[in-house]
């Protein structure tokens, strides 16, 4: 069970990262035109 | 550049031309700096990812954009010219934003090299107010993630607490999951309770208490006991933390105010939704007949433009090219989409939906319609209605009420255990609700309005639903109510037997110079027996309000002149004796080179009665409504009309006053009283009646002095409206009760300790939200009008028209 002395911090951790993808994602505006990350692959140069 | 050639063909199908001239006075106009904050901002040295002291953002609407492809085009194009630090393009908005130097660039340089890349840029005038509404919008969604995304692993850390035996769990590891719950806890209470917290400190900087003052209170001492406990486990605290608690009602919270914020863009939005109806720009005809887009507010009277279908109509004019179909529900309560054709008039504000049309300007910005629409609906959404006053004036004692509860609450507990009695206190806090209460009435008002004004009835006062609710007797003006603002011709005697064709053929070559309503209806009724044009009018003199001269020949060039004299007897020329009818009557006579007369015809006219008036009084009688009738016309014709439409009660030869004495002893009966008129002559007593309307199309709305404004021909709007005023008082009514209920039902048991803190957050956020939810149904199916438009309400909601 010692392992979780490693683990519960590291999950700790890993919330706060993917709060960081969070971030990203909302302020980036994926959340309000949600076809807008599907099309941008079709751009090109 | 090899996008252009991609996206020319595009442009050429729609009618757009690729490469338009440049307007080179309106853009350079753009390079004064006096200019540049309408359409953007200058940058703090702080944001603007890095930009350097000095740099100004400004947001343009990009026009030429087909695809997602030529986002990246535009960027490139942008940030091509020296000066500009970033350029960034929504394809999905065709907007872009612009950061640049001004020492370097200029806004006309970097939107010639635009339209080099073959597009033109027009300013965002109200960028300001649609970033600021989107940074809102994604603030608080962020919020709502962390809140959730924490609470979620506060739970994981929680859970062991939770299903251990006591010395199951080794002490250190109780310790582990505290501390990590301790930092998971603190971006959901540094962060994401952050409004909570900085209302309640406003507030109180104010000395005033608000609705965020108990629960950022609640948050602050839930936080500081588990705080204590995590630190200091062997203290007074020490024997639970709460950060499980903490965070869920948080997330609640946070959860019924998003929902909240959603809900309420919806409803009381759909006011909102009418007033941005117009269009950023629109396709404008040039010298050389091609077409470029421009902004609106460019727009000139005289201008043609070309409107394509799903577009609104940015300016009144008249169809020069092109058949289609209108949607003006808004502005004339149509429910049906109208014909439009060449000649016809097309007004701001309503909706192109069929085919692509050519319209000449004629009226632009405050002159139109639809400007005094939205003045009249804005003054309106920022009243508030006594019950909401009496509501708001309640929430403040209550929540002094709340607060000694809670303090109560506390003292009982605490030689318990102190712990315990702080989390009462707490839930206490957290689960009264008095945003229920005080959002109970306008929400409702709001969206009863919204769905009004969809349907196309203006409501100019709050307040006056909740009258409108009681009435139970409704009082018509005759005129321009009942019946049309026109006239009609009820018979036609021509001098001579067999001769009906050509004097009213006659006539009407006159009467189409005049806009009289006698001239209206003669000319209608030519259109009816298809005889207009057959003869033209040449030299035509109109002697206002007696009649029209003029030489009339017939309209193949054969046969003589005859010099025609069209109106009042005496006008005519005619012995005015000749007159003994109980209606109006307008001759036409013909005058020979000496000036003697002779009568060729008269015609006898009559009010025009609305084809729907009987149903609309037979629904209100149903509705168990009293109808009576007050004109100020001779009675042998309200009683004829009365008769027509169904009224018992009537009364003619009324002055304004004999009006007014008859609404007040209708009044002093203990009845409530809707009066419905023309809005101009009647004002006294519209303005004495517990509710009114002001009817008809020619209402020029900033003086029409009545409380629901209907610019439509439907006299059933009247019973639409009460019907909706009615059910909106009935959710005015279950709101406030249930808003009453549950604050009586929940503050008691939390006293009483039964309620956890995620409990209490989630009955707050449950009951505002239900007093929304049951606003919103006012604007989906008012009772009683299930033909409420569902063509406008359609378009309202197309995404390809709130895009």
């Amino acid at each position: 069970m010692d392992i979780l002395y490693l683990l519960i911090p590291l999950s700790v951790a890993l919330v706060l990262l993917i709060l960081l993808g969070l971030w990203w994602a909302v302020h980036g505006g994926q959340f309000e035109n949600v076809e807008q990350e599907g099309e941008r692959i079709l751009r090109d140069g | 550049m090899s996008k252009k050639s991609v996206a020319a063909p595009d442009r050429a199908t729609d009618g757009l031309q690729p490469v338009t001239p440049p307007e080179a006075v309106d853009e350079t106009l753009l390079d004064d700096p006096q200019e540049w904050p309408s359409f953007g901002r200058a940058c703090a040295p702080a944001d603007g990812g890095g930009a350097p002291a000095g740099a100004w953002e400004s947001h343009v609407v990009i026009q030429g954009m087909h695809c997602a492809a030529c986002a990246l085009t535009v960027e490139e194009a942008l940030r091509s010219v020296p000066g500009v630090q970033s350029a960034e393009v929504s394809a999905a908005s065709q907007r872009a934003r612009v950061v640049w130097q001004p020492g370097q660039t200029l806004p006309s340089h970097w939107m010639a090299a635009l339209r080099r890349a073959g597009y033109r840029a027009l300013p965002a005038l109200d960028a300001h107010a649609r970033g600021a509404r989107q940074r809102e919008h994604r603030q608080a969604l962020w919020r709502w993630l962390v809140a959730g995304f924490c609470m979620m692993q506060v739970m994981m850390y929680a859970w062991p607490a939770y299903v251990a035996d006591p010395g199951d769990l080794s002490l250190e590891m109780e310790r582990l999951l505290r501390w990590a719950s301790w930092v998971i806890s603190l971006p959901v209470v540094f962060f994401a309770c952050g409004p909570f917290f900085s209302n309640a400190l406003r507030d109180i900087r104010q000395r005033r208490i608000s609705m965020d003052l108990p629960v950022a209170l609640g948050m602050a001492i839930t936080f500081a006991v588990s705080t204590a406990g995590t630190f200091e486990p062997e203290g007074v605290f020490g024997r639970e933390v709460y950060f499980d608690s903490l965070t869920m009602f948080v997330f609640f919270l946070l959860t019924g105010r998003w929902l909240e914020l959603r809900l309420r863009d919806r409803t009381a939005g759909a006011l909102e939704a009418v007033l941005n109806r117009l269009p950023d720009s629109v396709l404008r005809r040039q010298a050389d007949g091609a077409f470029e887009r421009v902004a609106v507010r460019r727009l000139q009277p005289g201008d043609v433009v070309r409107v394509l279908p799903g577009e609104a109509f940015a300016a009144d004019g008249q169809v020069l090219e092109g058949h289609t179909l209108a949607d003006e529900a808004l502005l004339t309560g149509e429910s049906t989409p109208v014909r439009r054709g060449p000649g016809t008039r097309v007004v701001a504000g309503s909706y192109n939906l069929q085919a692509p049309v050519l319209v000449q300007v004629q009226g632009v910005g405050n002159d139109t319609r639809f400007a005094q629409i939205v003045a009249l609906m804005e003054s309106a959404a920022t009243q508030k209605p006594r019950l909401a006053q009496l509501a708001d004036r309640i929430a403040r004692p209550f929540l002094v009420l709340v607060l000694l509860a809670a303090l109560l609450a506390a003292a009982w507990w605490w030689p318990t255990d102190p712990a315990h009695a702080l989390m009462v206190a707490v839930a206490v806090l957290v689960v009264t609700c008095p945003c229920a209460l005080s959002l109970a009435t306008p929400v409702a008002m709001l969206s009863a309005a919204g769905a009004l004004a969809r349907s196309g009835v203006l409501v100019r006062n709050l307040q006056a639903l909740e009258s409108l609710s009681q009435v139970d007797t409704v009082v018509f003006d005759k005129t321009g109510t009942l019946t049309r603002d026109g006239m009609a011709v009820q018979a036609l005697q021509p001098a001579a037997e067999g001769q009906e064709r050509q004097v009213l053929g006659m006539a009407a070559a006159l009467a189409q110079h005049s806009l009289h309503p006698a001239s209206r209806a003669i000319l209608r009724l030519a259109q009816e027996q298809g005889v207009q044009g057959e003869w033209v009018a040449q030299d035509v003199q109109e002697e206002p309000g007696l009649g029209l001269r003029a030489q009339v020949r017939q309209a193949d060039g054969a046969g003589t002149a005859w010099t025609l004299r069209l109106g009042s007897a005496r006008h005519a020329g005619l012995d005015a004796g000749a007159a003994p009818a109980d209606g109006p009557q307008v001759f036409l006579a013909a005058t020979d080179a000496q000036g003697a007369a002779r009568e060729l015809a008269r015609f006898a006219l009559a009010e025009d009665v609305r084809a729907q008036t009987p149903q609309a009084v037979a629904a209100l009688l149903g509705a168990g409504l009293d109808v009576h009738l007050l004109s100020g016309d001779r009675s042998a014709a309200v009683q004829r009309l009365a008769g027509q439409a169904g009224i018992a009660h009537w009364q003619g030869d009324c002055s304004p006053d004999d009006k007014l004495r008859a609404l007040r002893a209708l009044q002093a009966q203990g009845r409530r009283v809707a009066m419905v008129g023309d809005g101009l002559n009647d004002g006294p007593v519209l303005a004495a009646a517990h509710a009114s309307f002001a009817f008809g199309r020619s209402v020029p709305l900033a003086q029409a002095r009545a409380d629901f404004v209907v610019p439509g021909e439907d006299l059933g709007q009247v019973v639409r409206a009460i019907a909706l005023a009615r059910q909106a008082l009935k959710v005015v009514r279950q709101n406030l009760w249930w808003a009453a209920a549950y604050n009586a039902a929940s503050v008691p048991l939390a006293i009483a300790g039964y309620m956890p803190a995620w409990l209490a957050g989630l009955g707050m956020a449950l009951s505002s939200l239900l007093v929304i939810l049951n606003a919103a149904r006012l604007s989906v199916t008012p009772q009683g009008a299930a033909a409420l438009l569902p063509a406008s309400v359609r378009i309202l909601h197309s995404p390809a028209i709130s895009a």
